[in-house]
């Protein structure tokens, strides 16, 4: 937007924003544990972007983050996960398979069957496309909202 | 009590959806739509699907109604009769 | 005339759609294998607490591959559509 809102929405959107975006990198790294997931937090994360880019004005919040930040988390998150997927062919398993889980080391404990209290350090490759699809979400949902915005501006400006 | 808050939700349910539709201040609608997706994200919590609601909490109330005014700000205020 | 015709259509759809809707029973799954292996083999393989997000992203995972390239191509759609408005400066806007 070319204007920017009042002092006490852009100090409110200011301090809900670094709720938010922990709220949403909790929900995507317990999303083996707890209700929601990769989508789910990534969506939230970039609700927390959007209130930014609604309160403030669109050249402050590119000041902030560039377009160029966005386009790579999306293209890093779905490299990441296509790769995490394509990984278990030259260890000699099926593609997606989850071959870190129970094996050890990194998201490889072993978790015991029935009602436990939630290790996070388990469930193999889960974790690791749980980030990867809240990365790309992330970076996904606030270009599409930063790309109408400045459609918009230039619009406007043009008239 | 949850029957009392169940039957709350689905009451404000149809009411908000059709105050969507009822009315002439496209703005005013696209917040009624925010409020109607919250209530649905309720719903889904007392049908016991977290996961949806958390999803239909983001997508719904946050990004659609941010798409939805960018959209009317490009455009016109109000509904073409 | 067109108002009485579009209530005719719209008395029998609601009607037809409300029958199809209390003769299918609700509630009663006639087949329920996958979901009982799930519930008994998510945890021990998958070792994940959360059997949602062991089925979408093992057992399930190409539907989530499914959904991360719709999202890129609505990522893609989005930016050509502004990026051409963005270039044609001396376009005529009414």
């Amino acid at each position: 937007m070319s204007d920017c809102m009042s002092k006490i929405i852009r100090t409110t959107a200011d301090i809900m924003f670094m709720f938010i975006v922990v709220f949403g990198f909790y929900i995507v790294l317990h999303g083996h544990l707890t209700p929601g997931g990769g989508f789910q937090g990534g969506a939230v994360i970039a609700t927390g972007f959007i209130l930014l880019i609604v309160a403030h004005k669109l050249d402050d919040f590119l000041g902030w983050f560039k377009k160029k930040a966005f386009q790579n988390f999306e293209m890093s998150g779905l490299i990441l996960f296509i790769g995490t997927a394509l990984a278990a062919i030259p260890l000699g398993y099926l593609f997606f398979m989850n071959f870190l889980s129970g094996a050890g080391g990194l998201f490889g404990q072993v978790v015991p069957y029935g009602v436990n209290p939630g290790f996070l350090n388990t469930a193999g490759t889960i974790p690791i496309m749980n980030i990867a699809v809240g990365i790309e979400v992330l970076g996904g949902l606030s270009i599409i909202i930063l790309y109408m915005t400045s459609g918009i501006s230039n619009h406007e400006e043009g008239e | 009590m949850i029957e009392l808050i169940h039957i709350l939700v689905l009451f404000g349910l149809i009411i908000t959806a059709a105050l969507i539709v009822w009315q002439k201040d496209l703005i005013a609608a696209a917040v009624t739509f925010a409020a109607f997706s919250f209530l649905l994200s309720i719903e889904f919590y007392i049908l016991q699907a977290p996961d949806v609601a958390i999803a239909e909490a983001a997508v719904g109330a946050g990004v659609s109604t941010a798409i939805f005014i960018i959209a009317i700000r490009a455009t016109h205020n109000q509904e073409v009769t | 005339m067109r108002s009485i015709v579009a209530g005719i259509t719209l008395v029998v759809l609601a009607v037809a759609l409300l029958f199809a809707a209390v003769s299918i029973p609700f509630g009663n799954p006639a087949m329920s294998d996958m979901d009982d292996y799930f519930i008994a083999h998510g945890q021990e393989q998958t070792s994940a607490n959360n059997i949602v997000t062991s089925i979408v992203f093992d057992y399930r995972a190409f539907d989530t591959l499914g959904e991360a390239c719709v999202l890129f191509t609505a990522v893609f759609g989005v930016s050509v559509l502004f990026r051409l408005r963005k270039k044609e400066e001396d376009y005529e806007y009414e």
